[in-house]
């Protein structure tokens, strides 16, 4: 019998509210920074048909694939390996789709002695083992990329196995935080399985389940719904990667979107790859982005869960970099991601045209640096990604200096934090001007921060689309793209925007230039107002009022 | 005769407490606020209450004057200097957002635009060893900006001034000598934190509001003085303690929230008198739903807040909203029920205010079920329509296959799980278990949902003090006078220089213990509580632990105690604990209290007092069917008397539903203790 309305209404909030508690938890106890300040990490409570009845993600990235390792791990082993009090850790770049820093725990839940559900969560430790301290930028192989571990029982009948503890522990370069990290993930498990059984105690398994049914057919209605709101037809862009970290030659993606009534297909099957650098993204988490731009632009504040996404359809070419398999690289799995997002926003761009922004600066832009503390004289390891410039859309600028669109809540490293911690100085943090893309609405700022060194170290680099800059939409133009240079006006003045473990002596400057956004509308149209507020704030200069708005100085 | 007076300035009304300690005895009262001169509507609340303000010993007062001033962003405009080379941080703001599915997002917007930040050159190190001199140039180019434009407050926020203030104070002292009518808020003075970001947006927050608040505080200070009011003017801080007129003026920025904290304070008093040290406050209106948590007697407060985006680094208290209230409205979505979060707002309101609503709200479902009296709504002060609410509920329910009664029952039910749920997941955060706990419900429609969300939580008792729509303005007569003390303090713990704490301890406690006498509060009656913000290092967040009263820290065993308190606090909150992992300390912090004397709760106990008898029974409905139900009039309530369910309460700023399964008794201080069964 169906449940009420009511019943189901309430059951609705339980699910996301349980998922909500679980997060909760698992940010308040966990080791790694980047968990409990970024909230790296995502939750999910799954039904036993591996189905999401709730799920809180901190990350946009992490919004739709917890459940396919609890789905991956029962096709492996079959249904009968699934055991009270077990919990299960992954991180098989392949399996979840992420790189091998993401690791995810799960349990089974158990409810009277049957099978009742899962409780996943997956979240970034501070290092997995990889060849290079931190996140190495020029791997070729997944093997250089840390441990790999497929579905592995850490936990059974609440005991631990001590060997598997000991693999973990041999074969990471932080053991404490990757323990407590792991330990912080089984008391989500925990969570889950109280709240999920507290539910069944009070409205019965049976009525869970109906009333859960019934939630997953609403959301689908919804979002059938809105594809079924947008013309039907096939819409496609295509865009460049500058390179796949190794090589020098630029890399495809290309996506064609077909609207046919409630049903959407996202065909990325025209994308390049193999990549030989680390450009790999498993076929799960090119899902999971296709998820996540669907999100952005249709019912964005509806809660996900298993009926979420029923009418969206995804296809891959198997070996390109959307669907990578072994041994391709996936440290930077997300930045195809990335771009394939802004391809899909922009090719949907005609049918959505009040909504849809143009590019954002488009990628972590990341600084890594790593040496000997001369202040503990103990291993440091910095990783930070920088803030650029959003995508302008109808009717307003783009922000200016956000965190790049996947990576949500994660905040810049503030200035006192950055230089106690590590040695080096933070010489300059501030706007670029004249990086935004022209437009009626003009694109966000692009950064600049420059760091010196106190002492020698190694310096990583991750900047992206500097040859297909974030592109402006209706007559918009580009913004500026990023460039990272070191030793600017001296002799010894060198320009990367992807390196590994390049050494840096004491004294030695890094400029880093990120990206601004792509303008929206015709420049020429721009409210003379507010080129006149942007020259008044030094967001550009005359020359660029001039050019772009041909605004004359004395104007 | 020695009233003591509180007021505090709501959005529709300015509520006012007087209590005369010879008579024992409580008055209350109203009057609408006023928007455009909130003063005078405190001068009008004042005289429902008091013939002659010189009587008055003591007045406190819950000033919204610098969360508007903010909110509306009416605020003086502020020139601020910071870092050069670093001028931008408040701008760029840590890049972050909350709102992830958004791909338009837009930051908040800041108080002061781009072009009034004026870089100055001048540079320390996290050791706050000078790397460059402070730049006297540009500050005097800056001052003659700011004199030419007319620029009334400045904030000035330099990089790593919480390890060494010399540049803002040099800074200060160029801008008092040629600019000494200018107002000034300095970062290192406002928070002693580190994460210029976060100091900077508070400074830039405290300069936005200095203006507008010492205006205030000096007309209200007039206006009470002229009616001959002799007692000093006192002010509700966000912190929970109260503080004089003059020191508010000095750091505005303590003042923000001063108006909703009255209620935990309230919760803090009621703890005390009550002798329950572990308290969940709710406080339901009409769009939103505060909870504040008092546990072993103290209001659960956090070092910072986040306004409308915007961070705060100020010791707080913390009050959880949730979007739900008698506004919440009911409707359909892809053939599902939902309740909340989506409002009907002030206008056009529920249905049943008849102003044009068509959608069912969660108090058009009370409406229906009996629980409101439509002719004592806001003490009669609005007559409610309950065909309006019947139609709007029938014609919901017909698409969703209910009738009327059950689809009110549901909202009640979902909008209660809602409530519950939530205040669930503060409780985990905290590592708390709700069934420790009483729940104490206030404002308007707090008492109508209470005994249901206790239930939810396994709660078994729920507290309704003596008017509930005015227990924020009694929560402030009952505080003290309260400062905090914070400095940065990195240090490695097992190495901790327990002499250099206790130093820096006595100095914070010199500085306090001289301030409080400024603040006219006897020496005796001054008590110190010394915290210290404490982490395993590597981690960000810290956990504060305070010291034991009156040990030194360079006892022996003073630091293992130290460090099981934190392992202790720690295992609480996050479910484990590394007693093997190194611990640093961050912040020392002092808390200073003055006891200023508190009217408590006096006992009016009568044994044997008979019931009250109801004014009327009619049917109400419950979940377990429709019952005969008596309804009360507060006053007729004595204390003594015991009430079994199903019963209503009524008084003029509130109504409580007693379910059939619940009893309720009056207590010698005038609450009603409603005892519930869980579900």
């Amino acid at each position: 019998m169906k449940p009420d309305p009511i019943t189901i209404e309430i059951l609705r909030n339980a699910f996301i509210m349980a998922a909500e508690e679980m997060n909760a938890a698992l940010i308040r106890s966990a080791y790694t920074p980047v968990i409990y300040e970024s909230k790296d990490c995502a939750v999910a409570l799954i039904d036993s048909r591996h189905r999401v009845l709730g799920q809180s993600s901190g990350v946009p990235l992490f919004l739709g694939n917890l459940e396919a390792c609890t789905l991956a791990t029962e096709e492996m082993f079959g249904r009968s390996v699934w055991g009270q009090g077990d919990i299960w850790i992954m991180n098989d770049a392949y399996l979840t789709g992420t790189h091998m820093h993401d690791v995810t725990v799960f349990a089974p839940i158990f409810y009277q002695g049957d099978l009742a559900g899962f409780a996943a969560s997956r979240a970034h430790w501070l290092d997995i083992g990889a060849k290079d301290p931190g996140v190495p930028m020029d791997s070729t192989e997944i093997f250089q990329e840390g441990v790999r571990l497929p579905p592995t029982m850490v936990v059974r009948g609440g005991e631990p196995i001590d060997d598997i503890w000991s693999i973990i522990e041999s074969n990471v370069r932080f053991p404490r935080s990757a323990i407590g990290d792991m330990q912080a993930q089984f008391a989500v498990a925990s969570i889950g399985e109280h709240r999920l059984g507290a539910l069944f105690d009070r409205y019965g398994r049976d009525t869970v389940e109906a009333a859960a049914e019934e939630i997953f057919r609403q959301s689908e209605q919804l979002d059938r719904e809105a594809i079924r709101a947008i013309p039907d037809g096939e819409y496609t862009a295509e865009g460049f990667l500058d390179s796949d970290g190794v090589g020098d030659d630029p890399v495809r993606i290309k996506v064609k979107i077909t609207v046919e009534g409630e049903r959407l297909v996202f065909d990325l099957t025209g994308t390049d790859g193999p990549g030989q650098g680390p450009i790999n993204c498993g076929a799960v988490q090119t899902l999971s982005a296709c998820r996540l731009a669907f999100k952005y632009l249709f019912n964005s504040s509806q809660p996900v869960n298993g009926g979420t996404f029923r009418p969206l359809e995804v296809k891959t070419k198997p070996g390109s970099i959307l669907d990578a398999r072994v041994p391709a690289a996936c440290q930077f799995y997300f930045t195809p991601l990335g771009l394939m997002i802004d391809l899909i926003c922009s090719a949907l761009s005609p049918a959505l045209v009040d909504t849809v922004p143009a590019a954002h600066y488009g990628d972590g832009m990341i600084f890594q640096f790593t040496g000997i503390n001369p202040r503990t004289d103990e291993l440091f390891l910095d990783n930070e990604p920088h803030v650029g410039g959003w995508g302008a859309s109808h009717g307003q600028d783009g922000e200016d200096g956000m965190i790049w669109t996947l990576s949500g809540n994660f905040h810049d490293m503030p200035i006192e934090v950055f230089e106690s911690k590590f040695p080096a100085l933070i010489t300059e943090y501030g706007y670029r001007q004249d990086s935004a893309g022209p437009g009626k609405w003009r694109g966000g700022n692009g950064i600049i921060r420059e760091y010196r060194m106190t002492t020698d170290t190694e310096l990583s680099l991750w900047f992206e689309r500097s040859g297909n800059p974030a592109w402006g939409l209706i007559d918009g133009k580009d913004g500026a793209p990023p460039q990272v240079v070191i030793n600017q006006g001296t002799p010894r003045e060198t320009r990367r925007l992807k390196t590994n473990r390049m050494p840096l002596r004491n004294g030695d400057t890094v400029r880093c230039y990120t990206g601004g956004g792509g303008g929206y509308g015709n420049p020429l149209e721009r409210d003379p107002q507010a080129v006149q507020a942007d020259l008044a704030d030094g967001h550009i200069t005359p020359a660029y009022a001039h050019r772009h708005h041909r605004l004359n100085h004395r104007d | 005769m020695k009233l003591r007076v509180a007021t505090d300035i709501g959005g529709t009304f300015t509520d006012v407490v007087a209590y005369d300690p010879d008579l024992g005895r409580y008055a209350t009262a109203k009057a609408p606020s006023r928007s455009d001169d909130l003063a005078g509507g405190v001068m009008d609340a004042l005289s429902l209450v008091i013939d002659d303000p010189s009587g008055v010993e003591s007045f406190v007062h819950g000033s919204t004057v610098g969360l508007n001033a903010f909110l509306q962003r009416r605020g003086e405009r502020v020139i601020l200097l910071a870092t050069r080379g670093a001028s931008d941080v408040y701008h760029i703001a840590r890049g972050n957002r909350l709102d992830m599915f958004n791909i338009r997002y837009r930051k908040p917007i800041p108080l002061i635009p781009r072009r009034d930040i004026i870089p100055v050159g001048g540079r320390l190190d996290c050791e706050g060893d000078e790397l460059a001199p402070l730049d006297h140039d540009d500050l005097r180019r800056a001052s003659e900006r700011i004199r030419s434009e007319k620029v009334r407050s400045v904030a000035i926020a330099f990089l790593f001034s919480y390890v060494d203030p010399s540049h803002e104070l040099a800074a200060a002292g160029v801008l008092a000598e040629l600019l000494p009518e200018v107002s000034v808020s300095l970062s290192h003075q406002v928070a002693t934190e580190w994460r210029e970001y976060e100091r900077t947006a508070s400074t830039v927050m405290d300069a936005y509001i200095a203006p507008s608040v010492s205006r205030y505080m000096a007309d209200l200070s007039t206006r009470l003085n002229d009616r001959g009011m002799e007692a000093p003017l006192r002010v509700m801080q966000s912190n929970g303690g109260v503080i004089s007129a003059h020191s508010a003026s000095e750091r505005p920025l303590q003042t923000l929230l001063s108006g909703p904290v009255g209620g935990a304070a309230g919760g803090v008093a009621l703890s005390e008198v009550l002798d329950r040290s572990n308290l969940i406050c709710i406080d339901l209106g009409g769009t939103s739903f505060d909870v504040s948590l008092i546990t072993n007697g103290h209001a659960d407060s956090s070092p910072s807040a986040l306004l409308e985006g915007l961070p705060v680094l100020m010791p707080v208290v913390d009050i959880h909203t949730i979007g739900a209230g008698g506004g919440s409205l009911a409707y359909q979505e892809a053939g599902g029920l939902r309740v909340g979060p989506e409002s009907a707002g002030a206008h056009p309101g529920p249905a049943c205010y008849g102003r044009g609503g068509t959608r069912p709200t969660v108090t058009d479902a009370n409406l229906y079920l009996g629980r409101i009296d439509p002719g004592y709504f806001l003490g009669g002060n609005l007559t409610l329509d309950v065909q309006a609410a019947q139609q709007a509920l029938e014609d919901l329910g017909a698409n969703l296959d209910l009738d009327g009664e059950r689809l009110a029952l549901g909202i009640i039910e979902v909008i209660n799980a809602k409530m519950s749920q939530a205040i669930r997941t503060l409780t985990v955060e905290r590592g708390i278990e709700p069934r420790e706990f009483s729940l104490v419900a206030f404002g308007g429609a707090g008492p109508m949902h209470a005994v249901a969300l206790a239930q939810e939580l396994g709660i078994t008792e729920v507290i309704v003090p003596p008017d509930p729509g005015g227990f924020s303005a009694w929560g402030m007569l009952q505080s003290a006078v309260r400062q905090d003390f914070s400095e940065a303090f990195f240090q490695d713990f097992t190495d901790l220089d327990t002499t250099e704490v206790e130093s820096r301890f006595a100095r914070l406690g010199e500085t306090a213990v001289s301030s409080l006498l400024d603040e006219g509060v006897d020496h005796n009656a001054i008590s110190l509580i010394r915290r210290l913000d404490m982490r395993y290092q590597g981690q960000e967040h810290t956990l504060t632990v305070t010291l034991p009263n009156h040990a030194s820290p360079s006892e022996d065993g003073h630091l293992a105690a130290l460090r099981q308190r934190f392992e202790d606090t720690y295992s609480a909150r996050y479910g484990h604990s590394n007693p093997e992992a190194a611990l640093e300390t961050v912040n020392l912090r002092l808390t200073a209290l003055g006891d200023v004397g508190r009217p408590l709760l006096q006992p009016n106990y009568r044994p044997d007092h008979p019931s009250g008898s109801p004014s009327k029974t009619p049917p109400v409905l419950f979940a377990t069917g429709s019952y005969p139900t008596a309804r009360f009039h507060r006053e007729s309530l004595m204390p003594g008397c015991s009430i079994n369910g199903p019963a209503i309460v009524e008084e003029a700023t509130a109504t409580t539903v007693i379910p059939p399964e619940a009893t309720a008794t009056i207590d010698e201080y005038g609450c009603l203790i409603i005892k519930a069964p869980p579900l």
